[in-house]
């Protein structure tokens, strides 16, 4: 048979045409929507619903809307802040699980999934309330002031992370721990050179996922920001309400590919050399 | 396993940070919730803590419980097509070439950077009746019938293009809850499918098994962690999901999300929806609770 | 992951370097307050022109930061807990009712505002807010049909109710509105508090439910504009908007009358900045300001002084300001306690899960 390169060996899965289509066509309905975002934040029309003609005015438009920019970068930094935090918060956690028996475990293990499964408005609601009893300091200067909506992002993000890390544990060969134990090495520098580099794709995978969640959350944002904490999802929310001009979408295809480029610029930066990771 | 007595350090630093966050910043304001849910409005913001169950009688209101069904069928009916979706995907990224890994990985998620209304939207507008599918579907009938009639075939595409009615109805919530959740059940799966060992892929397949029997034999069982955990992180919030019904659902779309979200803003009536939101805690909690003891046996007895 | 602290270094870096004047403003703001004057207005999306605020800022020296929300009822919830720093609230005049209830708002001092002669008398002593002791009127509106003019010609909300020509083709608000307007197509007060007459509303809609395509959540003129639909039940400025876009729509208030609305300027207890919103207030009330705004934004304006200013093609619009017959026969919605409230919103509950 007649095929360009070496034929896939048996577990050279990604090359098969079949799992490439898939792949293929997952993409594609993922993007297709983006695509037509970002299409239509070109477009010339006040109500943005049909293509109207060719224009750069939006982003110009948006460029000038200091509190979009505003919003913009608070959403930002929110989003960095809660990743770093969850993903420590989520990988100990993980670890605890996985690794000690202590009493009253089930219900340790169940309590730090109650974020995943409580309906958001209950929690926004939840957090209002108790920012407001507990008298949380309002008009605090600027990143302060983000400290709440970051408790509440980080609240409902580390235990998604502490999931996905606990599945990759799941699968982690203790032998390894004890090999190195026995060759003489620390708990600290096993730790570190054993247990943390298995754990790496989990951590990554699980910060993704709680930037994501921190990027686009909307209603706990809503309830725990103020006047002088714009947020990107909650300021989109309030002008698509009354008419998805394209300067919303401007301002999206804007957010997302300053948020490319800062991810790329951190993993290239985080990248070590792969010497049998 | 060990016991925390071995290491009270370690165990300490583990689980400390986590817990007391959550205290924090989730259990304490959840009890404030939950002491409104026994409580009783007098007026449009008091509230009287008359530890009354009232609320939660009111909650089950067989109109509630219906509703609580379809959510609970519709968010089964997402979860199940998002796993399928997502399986091949998350294998494929698993046995990428590594330097490809991050990139596949982050394609996933890029998509979920957009703000998730605008990108609804953008959905409405591929989807709906003159959207972009139906305008590309009608140009490939256009095109078949150009073909079809010189050979006298043109009646088989019938008399006029009727476009696809795919928005504002179940189908279009489901849609877009596989569309929202996807990476959810992405990154678990890949988490735990980069760890497979090859090794025993090899032994299966020169052992003579197929590629679709070692798959069911050999890497479903080793991926479990990763697909209970995704079905977890989707099955579980998509029952409380309302924005998407509210967008692209229909008249009977109405999901349990969208009835709590009433009651704490439209309807004012924070204690009714307290009580609801804690029912379903209190339900998916005893869940996780068996699930987390099972898990705790199971691993005891290996 | 010795390399996590680089990671967040690395944003930090490039975000300040890149968005400074939006970001260090903030916090320095809170530094200079005592020295520049403020005012923090949170209000709805294009509902300002974009003159008003800069003209606003230069006249007065009080800079001015807006804030956007999307309903009356997330703007409810948010403040119950405490005001964040809002001066100046605009809700609508139900919501403002609950708030007076509830004693959220501060009473306003009318002779800071002098601008309050120039609206018509008819505003100054409405149910909701007797003398207008808290609120100021800003705009106010109709709820209505929006049509496609070349396949429907509706004149009663039958049209969306009963009428089976355009089943499939309809789209009615998620709001308790759809429920107040099939009570006026029945001939009751959208106000009444008898729950045999909410019943007969209930039934209605729960049969006129197969007919529509969508509880639209005010995306109702979008749904006209890209052809789902011919008819919306829908606020005539929304519909106004589309109609810039498409001169097949159109806007018809049904003869058995409807349900009016009217935002209001209010400020909320805990406001820091209460002078400036005050003098906000006035300079929004300025016969020519009013105009100006009335004349962006389409809604017919509670200001008689600003009214005589507008051109007359916006005055004879029926969409914008209905004739007096149509008047006569709507009705404001009254917020009457907490217990009728459930009752009219368990109502609407019923109909949307039913």
């Amino acid at each position: 048979m007649l095929r360009r390169g070496p034929p896939p060996a048996p577990l050279d899965y990604t090359r098969r045409w079949w799992l490439r289509a898939w792949l293929a066509l997952t993409f594609v309905f993922l993007y297709a929507p983006i695509a037509i975002l970002v299409l239509f934040s070109f477009n010339d029309s006040r109500r943005n619903i049909v293509w109207q003609g060719f224009t750069l005015d939006y982003y110009v438009k948006a460029a000038n809307n200091v509190s979009l920019l505003e919003a913009f970068s608070n959403s930002l930094v929110i989003a960095a802040l809660s990743t770093v935090i969850s993903v420590v918060l989520g990988g100990l956690l993980a670890l605890a699980l996985y690794r000690f028996r202590f009493p009253g475990r089930p219900a340790v293990e169940a309590a730090n999934q109650l974020p995943i499964v409580v309906p958001e408005i209950c929690m926004g609601v939840a957090l209002l309330v108790f920012f407001a009893e507990v008298g949380w300091p309002r008009g605090l200067p600027w990143p302060l002031s983000l400290s709440n909506i970051v408790a509440g992002h980080v609240a409902f993000s580390f235990p998604f992370v502490a999931v996905v890390v606990r599945a990759r544990l799941a699968g982690f060969d203790r032998a390894q721990e004890e090999a190195s134990r026995d060759l003489g090495a620390s708990e600290w520098q096993t730790f570190r050179r054993v247990t943390l580099p298995y754990m790496r794709p989990g951590l990554i995978a699980g910060g993704l996922l709680a930037m994501t969640l921190s990027l686009d959350d909307f209603v706990i944002t809503f309830f725990t920001s103020g006047p002088d904490t714009l947020t990107f999802p909650v300021k989109v929310y309030s002008m698509v309400r009354f008419g998805a001009t394209p300067e919303v979408n401007a301002a999206s295809t804007v957010l997302i590919a300053i948020t490319i480029a800062l991810t790329v610029v951190a993993m290239r930066l985080q990248a070590p050399p792969k010497a049998g990771a | 396993m060990q016991s925390w007595r071995e290491q009270p350090a370690a165990f300490f630093v583990f689980i400390l940070p986590a817990t007391l966050w959550l205290l924090a910043f989730f259990l304490i304001p959840l009890a404030l919730i939950w002491v409104i849910s026994f409580g009783e409005r007098v007026g449009p913001v008091d509230i009287a803590f008359t530890w009354t169950l009232a609320n939660y009688l009111d909650a089950l209101d067989p109109l509630y419980l219906k509703l609580f069904w379809r959510s609970l069928w519709i968010a089964a009916v997402a979860t199940a097509v998002v796993l399928v979706v997502a399986f091949p995907v998350a294998f494929a990224i698993a046995f990428a070439p590594p330097r490809a890994k991050p990139l596949l990985l982050l394609l996933v998620v890029l998509p979920f950077w957009t703000n998730m209304l605008i990108r609804t939207y953008a959905m409405l507008a591929v989807l709906r009746g003159n959207g972009y599918l139906n305008w590309t579907l009608e140009g490939l009938w256009e095109a078949t019938r150009l073909l079809l009639t010189p050979i006298g075939l043109g009646w088989l595409t019938g008399e006029r293009f009727v476009p696809l009615e795919l928005l504002y109805n179940n189908t279009a919530v489901v849609f877009g809850i596989v569309y929202v959740y996807l990476p959810f059940m992405v990154l678990p799966l890949y988490a735990s499918l980069e760890r497979l060992d090859r090794s025993l892929l090899e032994a299966s397949l020169d052992l003579g098994a197929s590629q679709l029997r070692t798959l069911f034999a050999v890497v479903v069982p080793m991926a479990r962690p990763g697909i209970v955990s995704g079905l977890m992180l989707v099955f579980i919030p998509a029952i409380g999901t309302f924005l998407i019904s509210d967008l692209l659902g229909g008249p009977d779309s109405q999901l349990l999300g969208n009835i709590i979200e009433r009651q704490f803003k439209a309807a004012n009536n924070w204690p009714l929806g307290a009580a609801m939101s804690f029912l379903l805690l209190y339900v998916a909690f005893a869940l996780l609770l068996v699930r987390a003891w099972l898990g705790a046996r199971g691993l005891r007895d290996a | 992951m010795s390399t996590l602290p680089k990671r967040v270094f690395t944003r930090r870096r490039l975000l300040n370097t890149g968005v400074t004047a939006a970001v260090v403003l903030p916090g320095l703001s809170g530094a200079l307050k005592a020295q520049a004057r403020e005012v923090v207005l949170y209000n709805w999306d294009s509902y300002i022109d974009p003159e008003t605020i800069p003209a606003f800022q230069e006249e007065t020296g009080i800079r001015v930061r807006y804030d956007l929300f999307a309903s009356n009822d997330e703007l409810f919830a948010k403040l119950r807990a405490g005001n964040p720093g809002y001066d100046v609230v605009f809700p609508s005049n139900d919501w403002v009712a609950r708030m007076i209830a509830a004693d959220m708002l501060m009473p306003l001092d009318h002779d800071r505002i002098p601008n309050l002669a120039n609206i018509m008398p008819r505003f100054m002593d409405p149910r909701h807010d007797p003398g207008r002791a808290h609120s100021v009127p800003y705009f106010w509106g109709t709820v209505g049909l929006g049509y496609r003019q070349s396949v429907a010609s509706p004149t009663s909300w039958g049209a969306i109710y009963t009428d089976e020509t355009h089943a499939g083709r309809i789209a009615v608000q998620r709001e308790i509105d759809t429920l107040l307007a099939g009570l006026k197509y029945l001939g009751y007060s959208i106000n009444t508090t008898d729950p045999d007459e909410i019943e007969e509303a209930v039934q209605l809609l729960l049969r006129a439910k197969a007919g529509f395509k969508t509880f639209a959540p005010d995306t109702g003129q979008d749904l006209l504009l890209s052809r789902e639909v011919d008819l919306a039940l829908e606020y005539n400025g929304d519909v106004l908007q589309v109609m810039q876009e498409d001169d097949d729509l159109s806007f018809v208030v049904p003869e058995e009358g409807t349900i009016l609305w009217e935002d209001d300027m209010v400020v909320p207890r805990g406001a820091p900045h209460v002078e400036e919103a005050h003098a906000f207030i006035d300079f929004v009330h300025d016969a020519e300001n009013n105009a100006r705004i009335a004349e962006w934004v389409m809604y017919p304006t509670p200001n008689a002084a600003a009214k005589e200013l507008l051109p007359q093609e916006i005055v004879d619009n029926p969409a914008i300001f209905p004739p007096d017959a149509v008047l006569d026969r709507s009705e404001f919605a009254l917020y009457q306690g907490e217990e009728i409230q459930q009752m009219r919103n368990d109502a609407m509950t019923r109909v949307l899960a039913g």
